[in-house]
């Protein structure tokens, strides 16, 4: 979204569904749906360089879908279960519809401004 | 009816945001078929006509198209107030004419106030009660959403 600098606050639902809109992001929260897991389990099937891996688990925390605690040199992810119970939620729902209505109308009313120029 | 409205948490929501172009346009956008079409309808789904009688108890109807194009629904809703520029009240509660409606669910107010060169916009969406969420048609586009991850990843894979 190119506007976003326009909005004041990018609301949760945004993030999470950002974050997931990347398939090695979301099947690293179907693995962690099973079970909690530690970067090198969750990083094998993947082949990927460590680092680019670390970057996607960096993202899904950022957003709050996931979380982790450090035990010894041991980092381990688990599922925060409140965001998508956010995404189950009716009236999150609701706000999500309103979002994407908003954001449409943001980027629509502005190719119209720029039209009208 | 008093303003600024005070939502009830539980069933009522608000969204603010500054949007950098002048309330007129945005007016415009909101109160005109071929602009209301472009983006009303949360994408991939779409609106494929749409008709306003801006007026109070003038209609405000909109035909959504699932992505698949199979499913297609007329949705009737009726002005409530009309201040230009300024602030659009329109619900599904009421059919034009202020006849009742068989399934009422919201009442959404859309208020434009001017901040320096742009508008400070404020939607407000309130509903009647959670009960009557599954007969809503916009649920249709969150129905994937809903219950577990797996449905709300292959939603947003559809984006």
């Amino acid at each position: 979204m190119s506007l976003e600098t326009v909005s004041q606050s990018v609301p949760p639902i945004d993030g999470i569904f950002r974050a997931l809109a990347d398939p090695t992001r979301r099947r690293v929260v179907e693995r962690l749906n099973r079970s909690p897991a530690s970067v090198s389990e969750l990083a094998g099937p993947f082949g990927m360089a460590l680092p680019s891996f670390v970057e996607h688990l960096k993202v899904l925390e950022g957003c709050g879908l996931v979380q982790s605690h450090k035990a010894g040199r041991v980092r381990t992810y688990s599922l925060s279960p409140e965001p998508l119970q956010l995404a189950e939620n009716w009236l999150a729902e609701q706000r999500a519809l309103w979002e994407r209505r908003l954001d449409q109308f943001d980027t629509y009313v502005m190719s119209l401004k720029e039209s009208e120029k | 009816m008093s303003y600024p409205f005070k939502p009830n948490p539980k069933l009522d929501l608000t969204l603010e945001r500054f949007l950098d172009a002048p309330r007129e346009l945005l007016w415009r956008a909101w109160t005109t078929p071929e602009h209301v079409k472009q983006w009303f309808t949360p994408k991939p789904w779409i609106i494929t006509d749409c008709e306003i009688d801006l007026r109070p108890g003038g209609l405000f109807r909109t035909r959504m198209q699932s992505p698949d194009g199979k499913q297609v629904s007329d949705r009737h809703c009726c002005y409530l107030e009309i201040v230009p520029n300024e602030r659009l009240v329109w619900t599904d509660a009421l059919l034009p004419g202020y006849r009742p409606s068989g399934e009422p669910f919201i009442t959404a107010i859309i208020a434009l106030t001017p901040e320096g060169n742009g508008t400070r916009y404020t939607a407000t969406a309130i509903h009647r009660d959670e009960a009557t969420r599954n007969n809503h048609e916009e649920m249709g586009f969150f129905d994937g959403w809903g219950t577990v991850a797996d449905q709300l990843t292959d939603y947003v894979k559809t984006i």
